[in-house]
């Protein structure tokens, strides 16, 4: 065994410990296993006046609701007083994705957080909609799965956030202060990254190899076992989000060539359009997203 | 940990209910998102419009910026009695002098915009990304020189924001370096303008107070470039189009060369950027301006992505690797 093994599964230990013994990473609501079963059903069949009573047990779900029903986002300038005039309003299958949407984004912790949670969602679902519109344009397999790993890759970040808190923050503030990447600063300060905190989270729930895949390999695609490319598709995602403005909430003082990245020669296996992709009009689109991105995620926190 | 896999198992069908959420959120959600808009929602044929400027000028609106190509549309439309889209989509891509009207639309929708720190960002990735790397590639060499090129400078706003920033923010990292701007432009009228160097309040409405109270004068309730702005600025008349002068133009650092581009066809422009590429050092750095691409036009530039801008540098440098920074 080697050094780096040892090291490798004494700090996995480690972290396994701390996520064994910790309490309080909040799960999805409760009410919305019932309620997304429900919504299951075909439509035809589907009550308005059960979907409400569902609704109502959790009251900041119901009020999300609400709230996302009167936002121009979703609501159509219309002006909705009630539970029931929002589902009709929304329709049943937005009605379980706003309900999950908020489920999500309160799996980060709230207050004192190091990162705040809007920008790091905001910077999850920019990724996600990257990583669709980039296998889209590149003939790249399943675009609903690239969203996938797009909006899941961070999720060893949450777990640094739970488990480790001040040594996250001394990484945060040292990725700041040197504009350097998170996950070099993470390795530098905690002696491993959300790559493979991620990873143990992603297992624990068991999530598809695919998405493990992605969690653990998204900042170094070259080590990825899975032979799909999504990882390396995430990876220039991730890349041109975080030169954006869909960033952590701060600048990496970097100069970025995407051809040169490892994810690039990984991805040119599987699409034999990329050599001719047009990399600055996806750059250009992505400021499209930003708005949107930006009301969304603002307007499920803090309409 | 364990207690969330456990509530998890509980929840039956939940980690694949996540699932399929976190899936159908881009079959539901996202047009869902664009639903909500659909009033705002670009018209086809604007769509269409924005790729003919984009293929023909290299030039693309984002979403967020497509009223400005719209409010231009609806400025040539009423020009040419035009009631609706679609029928000027035709002026533009079928009809006969689709490339004078092409032209007309460029006009309306970039007149008149240029000012003292336009684009902020290329100018904060140009301080502290750029100009570091050029200095570190030419700190062997015994000549410490630094030669950036304003190509249309227009009024001139452009190059003396460069001026100050290299004299205010880059004073420490170039001391004992000779920098020189040239700034060129066709257009003699505007050239006259910049070498007066006054200015209104719309041109210097970015300005910090820092650089208006340090490198201008007031005069009248205008503003005027002093000499410490001026210094090492130089002016010139150049057509980009001309090859036998532009193969005069030699050893640039950098050149910036924004909206400009965007009157050429696509061979006169191929032609400008081979100059550019020519009179590029190898560690130099092309920038455009915002939303302008060389996709279509040059492989041998490649486009690098700085933080909140892009630039393009010369595809024969050597390779660095993914780490540097």
């Amino acid at each position: 065994m080697t050094t780096t093994t040892i090291t490798r599964t004494s700090t996995e230990k480690t972290l396994l410990q701390r996520l064994d013994g910790l309490q309080q990473i909040p799960t999805i609501p409760a009410v919305l296993a019932p309620l997304l079963r429900y919504l299951q059903q075909p439509v035809e069949q589907i009550d308005v006046r059960k979907v409400t009573d569902l609704l109502s047990q959790d009251e900041s779900l119901a009020a999300q609701c609400l709230r996302m029903a009167n936002s121009p986002l979703f609501g159509r300038g219309k002006d909705v007083q009630s539970l029931r005039a929002a589902v009709v309003s929304l329709g049943f299958h937005h009605v379980s994705d706003i309900a999950m949407s908020c489920g999500m984004l309160k799996i980060l912790p709230g207050e004192n957080c190091t990162l705040d949670p809007v920008v790091f969602w905001e910077h999850s679902l920019g990724c996600a909609l990257i990583c669709r519109h980039l296998a889209t344009q590149i003939d790249f397999g399943d675009p609903g799965k690239a969203y996938l790993a797009g909006l899941l890759h961070d999720l060893g970040i949450i777990v640094n956030l739970w488990i480790l808190p001040k040594e996250f923050e001394e990484a945060w503030d040292v990725a700041k202060a040197e504009g350097i990447p998170l996950h070099e600063a993470e390795q530098r300060c905690l002696g491993f990254t959300h790559c493979e905190s991620g990873r143990l989270l992603a297992e624990h729930w068991h999530l598809a190899p695919e998405m493990i895949d992605v969690v653990n390999c998204h900042h170094s695609p070259e080590k990825s076992k899975d032979s799909s490319g999504l990882a390396a598709l995430v990876q220039l995602s991730d890349l041109l989000c975080r030169m954006s403005e869909l960033n952590y909430g701060y600048v990496e003082r970097r100069q970025v060539n995407l051809l040169e990245e490892a994810g690039f020669a990984q991805l040119a296996q599987y699409s034999k359009n990329l050599g001719h992709f047009d990399w600055a009009r996806l750059t250009f689109e992505l400021e499209s997203y930003m708005e949107e991105v930006h009301s969304l995620v603002r307007a499920i926190y803090r309409t | 940990m364990r207690c969330v896999a456990s509530r998890l198992h509980q929840l039956g069908e939940l980690q694949n209910r996540v699932l399929i959420f976190l899936e159908g959120l881009c079959v539901t959600t996202v047009p869902l998102i664009r639903a909500g808009f659909a009033e705002l929602l670009p018209k086809p044929e604007l769509v269409h419009i924005r790729d003919v400027i984009y293929q023909a000028a290299g030039i693309f609106h984002p979403d967020n910026k497509l009223r400005l190509l719209l409010d231009g549309c609806g400025r040539r439309m009423s020009e040419l009695r035009i009631a609706s889209l679609q029928e000027y989509c035709d002026c533009l891509t079928v009809k006969s002098n689709r490339q004078e009207e092409l032209v007309a639309l460029l006009n309306e929708i970039t007149i008149g915009e240029t000012s003292f720190f336009r684009n902020q960002q290329q100018l904060d990735a140009f301080k502290s990304i750029v100009l570091p790397r050029i200095i570190q590639a030419k700190s062997p060499l015994p000549i410490r020189q630094l030669r950036i090129w304003s190509a249309g400078c227009s009024t001139g706003e452009e190059p003396y924001t460069l001026r100050m920033l290299l004299l205010e923010e880059a004073g420490p990292q170039l001391g004992g370096w000779n920098t020189e701007i040239l700034a060129t432009d066709l257009n003699q009228r505007s050239l006259a303008h910049a070498h007066e160097g006054i200015y209104g309040s719309h041109s210097t409405r970015n300005l910090a107070a820092i650089y208006r109270s340090k490198y201008f004068t007031p005069l009248g309730d205008k503003l005027q470039v002093n000499a410490q702005a001026r210094s090492n600025v130089n002016f010139g008349r150049l057509n980009l189009s001309d090859d036998s002068r532009m193969t005069f133009m030699k050893n640039m650092d950098a050149i910036f060369c924004c909206n400009v581009l965007i009157y050429f066809d696509l061979a006169s422009k191929r032609r400008v950027i081979q100059h550019f590429f020519n009179t590029l050092l190898p560690h130099g750095y092309l920038f455009l301006g915002r939303s302008e691409s060389l996709y279509g036009v040059n492989d041998e530039f490649r486009l690098v992505h700085l933080p909140g801008a892009t630039a393009y540098v010369r595809g024969d440098r050597p390779l660095t690797g993914g780490k540097l920074r």
